[in-house]
């Protein structure tokens, strides 16, 4: 592909970076119904630090719930923690609203999880664009499908990292069929990896996930100058390879946006299915996003100056270099 | 095999955390992407400097977001909202230019790629004052530069005189809602 064209899209990664972040802005919150006694619930809401600040959103129960202890606040590095206990009434919890006030001006999302003393476990997410979280019992498959499946869009296009990496393979490749192949390739291993680890058969502890996928994304950035100076390498001439080795590890990154959500054991196979399908469909997005915006170069006969065709390159490289010092620094303790 | 094997070990399970601070650009694309006033006038002036050919949609592309980013800091730094109906107005002009297919050179594009950004620009940063501020700003302005691109190319791309009569046709519907949007700032203003 025209990789000088593309240089607009390494723009797009690259610009936003900034400081040392420990906890992104888009860490979803947790609220936890666990099921103590028949008309008694244990209510823990977990919200995440925002900007620096408390977050905004404000969990509001349904009137005639009543504490029957003194609700509680704990601050924590990443989150304010509150936590009551509970009467719900004879209603119960069925077909209730749980609303949060202020979530539509965030872009958080939270996972509601209802754990019944029967054992059984239910999850919805509640977003900026619905900020409430119905609980319901059995729901029909469709509606966790689209749950899953925009929780999987959502993941990818919010992991700029996954996309980094996807860019610097799209920057590699020359030609349509080496193009469908490289895509290929990641997509079957990250699925192989996330299966893996939805399923309970493999796990990769955070810290050096991040610290391998940065190394992932520095890889690349060599790879890319090697290319565009027509210089070749195991990389170049079968890209596909390093997308399947380092697709395994995004597997397991995106593993993490599902496994998270605390779905019940049920829902696995129906959860993991749909949410890859949302995780391809936002990587289609990305690539075809990437490729309609070489063409509009094309069509409005933009030529980029020199040091912006090397740009891309470069930027792949740094972020991927800067993400893996963080990512080691933060793995051997030192931030 | 080893890194694979290691990894293999089922252990704790394990949350991924993007540690990347792309929080408040992912914020300020969605803004973009949200708020129907700045991306119809933008794509509007987009398809308008496609209609003027590939030079005009190639500067617009390029200033366009940058005005829109100078005006954002701008409106960062005086945090006060105009009273003038700058959303109605963009809507009017670049919708009637449109629909009218109107001659303008190229140079005079360029300047009403400037205005219109800046405008435009000056109430995003007021709105983002609170939030996601300045990186906010370039989350707005890489996806500006985005659609801008896949806008403006797509007139350019345009053989069949039909297809350009269609795009004429949806700048008499961002006029018409223009001038709906005027109206009703004149009756809110009273």
């Amino acid at each position: 592909m025209n990789r000088t064209a593309i240089v607009a899209l390494a723009l797009v990664l690259c610009a936003g970076t900034n400081t040392i972040v420990l906890s992104h802005e888009s860490q979803p919150g947790i609220l936890e119904l666990r099921q103590v006694s028949r008309d008694r619930y244990e209510v823990t809401w977990r919200a995440p630090i925002y900007y620096g600040r408390p977050h905004p959103a404000r969990l509001v129960l349904p009137e005639g719930w009543k504490d029957t202890v003194e609700p509680t606040v704990r601050m924590l590095p990443d989150s304010q923690v509150f936590r009551r206990v509970v009467t719900v009434g004879d209603r119960g919890v069925e077909g209730i609203d749980l609303r949060f006030t202020g979530l539509e001006k965030t872009v958080t999302d939270v996972f509601v999880r209802l754990n019944r003393l029967d054992g059984t476990m239910m999850t919805v997410v509640a977003r900026p664009s619905k900020p409430f979280a119905k609980l319901r019992g059995e729901r029909a498959w469709h509606v966790t499908a689209g749950e899953f499946i925009g929780l999987g869009f959502h993941h990818i296009l919010s992991g700029v990292d996954h996309l980094l990496f996807v860019l610097g393979l799209l920057l590699i490749v020359n030609g349509r069929m080496i193009l469908l192949k490289t895509i290929t390739s990641f997509t079957v291993a990250h699925s192989i990896t996330l299966a893996a680890a939805t399923l309970g058969y493999a796990s990769a502890p955070l810290p050096p996930l991040n610290a391998a996928i940065a190394l992932s994304i520095l890889f690349l950035g060599p790879e890319i100058v090697r290319s565009w100076n027509g210089q070749t390498s195991l990389t170049i001439r079968y890209p596909w390879v390093v997308a399947f080795l380092f697709g395994l590890l995004h597997g397991f990154g995106f593993a993490s946006g599902l496994t998270t959500t605390g779905m019940p054991k049920s829902e696995i196979p129906l959860s993991l299915l749909f949410f890859n399908a949302g995780v391809e469909a936002g990587q289609l997005v990305f690539v075809f996003t990437a490729l309609a915006l070489v063409r509009s170069f094309k069509i409005l006969e933009v030529q980029w100056p020199r040091w912006a065709e090397a740009l891309p390159g470069y930027a792949v490289g740094s972020l991927g270099a800067y993400w893996t010092i963080q990512r080691t620094a933060i793995l051997i303790g030192g931030f | 095999m080893a890194g694979i094997a290691s990894l293999c070990c089922p252990s704790s399970a394990a949350a991924h955390l993007v540690m990347t601070g792309m929080g408040p650009v992912y914020d300020g694309i969605g803004h973009l992407l949200l708020t129907p006033e700045d991306l119809v006038a933008a794509l509007s002036l987009a398809l308008y400097a496609g209609l003027r050919g590939p030079i005009s949609g190639r500067r617009t592309m390029f200033l366009l977001p940058f005005a829109w980013l100078i005006g954002g800091i701008a409106g960062l730094a005086v945090n006060a909202l105009p009273t003038f109906p700058v959303s109605a107005v963009s809507f009017l002009v670049t919708g009637g230019l449109v629909a009218a297919d109107f001659y303008m050179p190229v140079s005079a594009v360029m300047v009403l790629g400037i205005v219109f950004g800046f405008a435009h620009g000056f109430l995003n940063g007021v709105a983002l004052n609170e939030g996601a501020g300045i990186l906010g700003l370039l989350g707005i302005m890489i996806m500006l530069f985005i659609l801008t691109a896949f806008a403006a190319a797509l007139v350019v791309s345009l053989n069949k005189p039909w297809a350009r009569i269609a795009v004429r046709v949806s700048g008499s519907w961002t006029f018409a809602i223009g001038l709906l949007m005027l109206g009703w700032f004149i009756r809110e203003a009273k």
